[in-house]
């Protein structure tokens, strides 16, 4: 279709990324997903804080900018009471899996209908790069500048993998932005997360392993080289919880 | 005259008639009852109720429903209520408008079961990070409460404003009769989202601080210039006036009743709303007045701090003494404010300011 | 303006013996409060509540100077006697109340085997109904057909108008015991 060809109609601004930065890249696949189920016109964003505030810049479309963590529960809000919009929660790891787990771990506990994309780049990109839970072991970051001694700040945390098995969730995915192949197969992994939504099938979480050349202080390209050789041999992509119909 | 009714359950009722689509909250004493009562409620009406992981979570929800313009509510108390503020003070940046309720109980950290007025200078300044605030309502009886609470709703959506209803444990337990009002269907509000970016001033991302700061301004002097609440009685001839508010406002009020009868110039002051703070009724005090004496549910004196400003403000060419009794919680008897009175006239209780 | 105190173990039924002697003052058009003791001050085992009603408005809920005490046990009477005002009435549960109650000679103290009696008309879970009744005979300002029909209001209202019969045999036989 030539529609996913041109700008989604909802990107509008340009957005302030750096250079090689992931986001732009998922952003980009989810208003064309919306926009090929016609849903850019039936859309609430909530916006975790993070390099993922940005998105707010860019969108026109109804977006909040959330307190840092607390997307997924506001996100829990607008569905309650807009059950006909579709609701997608944008968070980063730190925004979603450390400060938000609570909330992020709760929505998916309660099946909360909406849909959490959470880009994991593996630190806190918007204050500088530190830690996060999803750092590597040995990761350097500012505040893990010897390593990620994972015996006293605990292993990188796997929320698609851990929300499948634990609780009932409606569809859970990874997948990254590595290349063309992974790429079209994470826009499936959005598309399905927002169909089961848009079904009242419940809770989808899409989680994205996305570069940050920024903070790793690597090329762009590099940097795609560091998700594949090093990210996704800890972090598999692929369907965690397949939707119940397919 | 209605039946006897508790105060939570009241209240509670009292949000459904207002038409609220969405209660999120986490039970803590003494306010658990309003959510207890609503999880059966809300659900009868076509509303949602949410019980949240954390007090966090629920202002987190409420801020939500609240984008999408319909009335939200949430409840809580004590450290509950401090949880609350990070999603408070957001909302509040944003413009949107949504009711907390604070059944004050006493104490610091985890504090106390017993009831107070101990959260006075945070509701009435705001609570959270940043620079804004809150519109406190101060009922003295379960009716008040009841009667205030869609009131609480229209200034929250006039203004786009926080409204706190800050009852006490008290009178979230006690009973006494009360007509309920009847119900209403709010419209939503267009600002409220609609998922197709109708409305496009909710939220910030290009942000004019100083623009900003100008309207924040505009809006806090309109809503001190109309929205002052409060209840008064024999001012013009009063040698002390008395203020406090709620449940000891209202004990007050019997305080000075026996006082006069007893042959005391006492009048007082009860404040409705605490911010914006009722200073018009202080035009209307003595201007030979000897004394303003503050009532109030906790170990410190914070009200007082209020009264001596704003007395301040009305009698310019002499120092009024402001003093303080502070009951630390409860419900002061009045007899311990009609001592009190005696003791700030023998000397034996000094002036706070 | 009348005050009364209600006080037992948690389970005695003293939060709704007090709240009977409310309902019945509205019933007849008078203003009232029911204020109880809650959270903490419960667990541990006690529950009491404070009541005030009249034809005025009543400004402090809460206690202050009781013109009655219903006692149901014994740590009960020995933590409210002292407060009540002089002059007041004391109506103690002498099946749970063993101590001596003659402490004060400045009010009068009236002793009710509320249990007992409850056993004996077969209904072994209206002693808080007879004692109410009896407080509400001692406080002498509503009678025994206002006190039954506002309480009748009370329950209906709750519905709970199945335990009618009971609920208004044990309060003839608490009005009649005093
Ligand atoms: C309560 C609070 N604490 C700290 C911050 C500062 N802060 C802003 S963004 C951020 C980290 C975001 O990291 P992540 O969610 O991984 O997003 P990324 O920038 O990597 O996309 C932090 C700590 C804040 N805004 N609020
Ligand atoms: S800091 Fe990292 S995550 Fe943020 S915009 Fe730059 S590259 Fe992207
Ligand atoms: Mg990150």
């Amino acid at each position: 279709m030539a529609k996913a060809r041109k700008v989604p109609a909802i990107i509008d601004n340009p957005m302030s990324f750096c250079p090689g930065c992931g986001h732009g890249i998922v952003i980009r696949l989810i208003a064309e997903c919306l926009e090929e189920l016609e849903q850019d016109q039936n859309l609430i964003f909530a916006l975790g804080v993070g390099c993922s505030s940005l998105l707010g810049g860019g969108l026109v479309t109804d977006r909040l900018h959330c307190p840092h963590g607390r997307a997924s529960a506001v996100a829990t809000g607008m569905k309650r009471v807009q059950p006909e919009n579709t609701i997608v929660a944008y968070q980063g790891d730190g925004d979603a899996y450390s400060i938000g787990i609570a909330e992020t771990i709760n929505a998916a506990y309660r099946n909360e209908n909406f849909t959490m994309v959470a880009i994991n780049n593996t630190n806190y990109g918007m204050t500088g790069g530190q830690m996060s839970w999803t750092t590597m072991p040995g990761q350097v970051t500012t505040t893990s500048p010897l390593g990620r001694d994972c015996e006293i700040t605990g292993n990188p945390l796997k929320f698609p993998e851990l929300v499948a098995s634990q609780f009932d969730v409606a569809f859970a995915a990874r997948g990254a932005v590595t290349s063309p192949k992974n790429i079209n197969k994470l826009k499936k992994y959005i598309k399905n997360g927002l169909e089961a939504q848009i079904n009242g099938e419940g809770y989808s979480v899409i989680e994205v392993l996305s570069p940050c050349p920024t903070n790793w202080k690597l090329s762009p390209l590099n940097s795609m080289k560091r998700i594949e050789e090093e990210l996704i041999p800890y972090y598999p992509l692929g369907v965690f919880k397949e939707r119940k119909e397919n | 005259m209605g039946d006897m009714i508790k105060g939570n359950i009241a209240i509670a009722e009292a949000a459904v008639r207002a038409g609220i689509k969405l209660y999120a909250g986490y039970p803590i004493t003494p306010s658990t009852e309003i959510m207890e009562y609503l999880s059966k409620r809300l659900p009868e009406v076509g509303a949602s109720f949410v019980q949240a992981e954390s007090e966090l979570a629920g202002i987190n929800m409420v801020m939500g429903a609240a984008a999408c313009g319909v009335r939200a509510l949430t409840a809580s108390s004590g450290p509950g209520i401090s949880l609350k503020q990070e999603g408070i003070s957001c909302i509040s940046d944003e413009e949107l408008a949504c009711v907390v309720i604070n059944v004050v109980r006493y104490g610091n950290g985890l504090g106390t079961l017993y009831s107070a007025q101990c959260d006075y200078h945070r509701e009435t300044r705001g609570g959270g990070n940043g620079d804004y605030r809150c519109i406190v309502l101060c009922p003295g009886s379960i009716q008040e409460a009841v009667d205030l609470m869609a009131t609480a709703y229209e200034l929250a959506e006039k203004y786009r404003i926080v409204t706190v209803m800050m009852t006490e444990g008290a009178l979230g337990q006690m009973m006494e009769p009360c007509e309920l009002p009847d119900f209403i269907e709010p419209k939503k509000h267009p600002w409220g989202f609609d998922g197709k970016y109708t409305y496009k001033k909710i939220g910030i991302f290009d942000r004019n601080s100083m623009d900003e700061a100008v309207e924040l301004n505009k809006k806090h002097e309109a809503i001190k210039a109309e929205e002052q609440r409060w209840e008064e009685e024999g001012l013009e001839d009063a040698d002390y006036v008395f203020v406090a508010f709620g449940l000891p406002g209202r004990s007050v009020q019997g305080a000075v009743k026996e006082l006069r009868a007893e042959g005391h110039k006492v009048g007082f002051i009860r404040p409705i709303t605490t911010w914006p703070f009722p200073e018009k009724a202080f035009e209307n005090v003595n201007k030979d007045v000897k004394g303003l004496i503050s009532v109030e549910a906790n170990a410190t004196g914070q009200l007082i701090d209020d009264v001596a400003l704003t007395i301040k403000k009305v009698i310019k060419d002499r120092n009024v003494p402001t003093f303080c009794l502070p009951c630390v919680y409860g419900i002061p008897s009045m007899k311990f404010t009609k001592e009190g009175l005696h003791k700030i006239i023998s000397g034996e209780i000094k002036e706070a300011y | 303006m009348r005050e009364i105190v209600y006080a037992g173990f948690g389970g005695q039924g003293v939060l709704t013996s007090g709240l009977v002697m409310s309902q019945v003052a509205i019933f007849k058009g008078q203003n009232a409060t029911w204020i109880p003791s809650y959270g903490s001050a419960m667990r541990g085992g006690t529950a009491n509540c404070t009541v005030k009603y009249g034809k005025d408005t009543i400004y402090n809920p809460a206690q202050e100077d009781p013109d009655l005490l219903l006692a149901m046990n014994g740590p009960s009477f020995e933590m409210f006697y002292p407060m009540v005002k002089s002059g007041g009435i004391i109506l103690v549960n002498s099946d749970m109340v063993d101590c001596d109650v003659n402490v004060r000679d400045d009010v009068k103290v009236y002793k009710l085997a509320c249990s007992t009696l409850a056993q004996e008309i077969k209904q072994p879970r209206g002693a808080n109904i007879i004692a109410a009744a009896a407080i509400i005979k001692l406080a002498g300002d509503f009678s025994m057909e206002d006190g039954i029909q506002g309480m009748n209001d009370m329950f209906r209202k709750k519905g709970k108008e199945k335990f009618e019969a009971a609920n208004m045999k044990a309060f003839e036989c608490g009005f009649n015991a005093v």
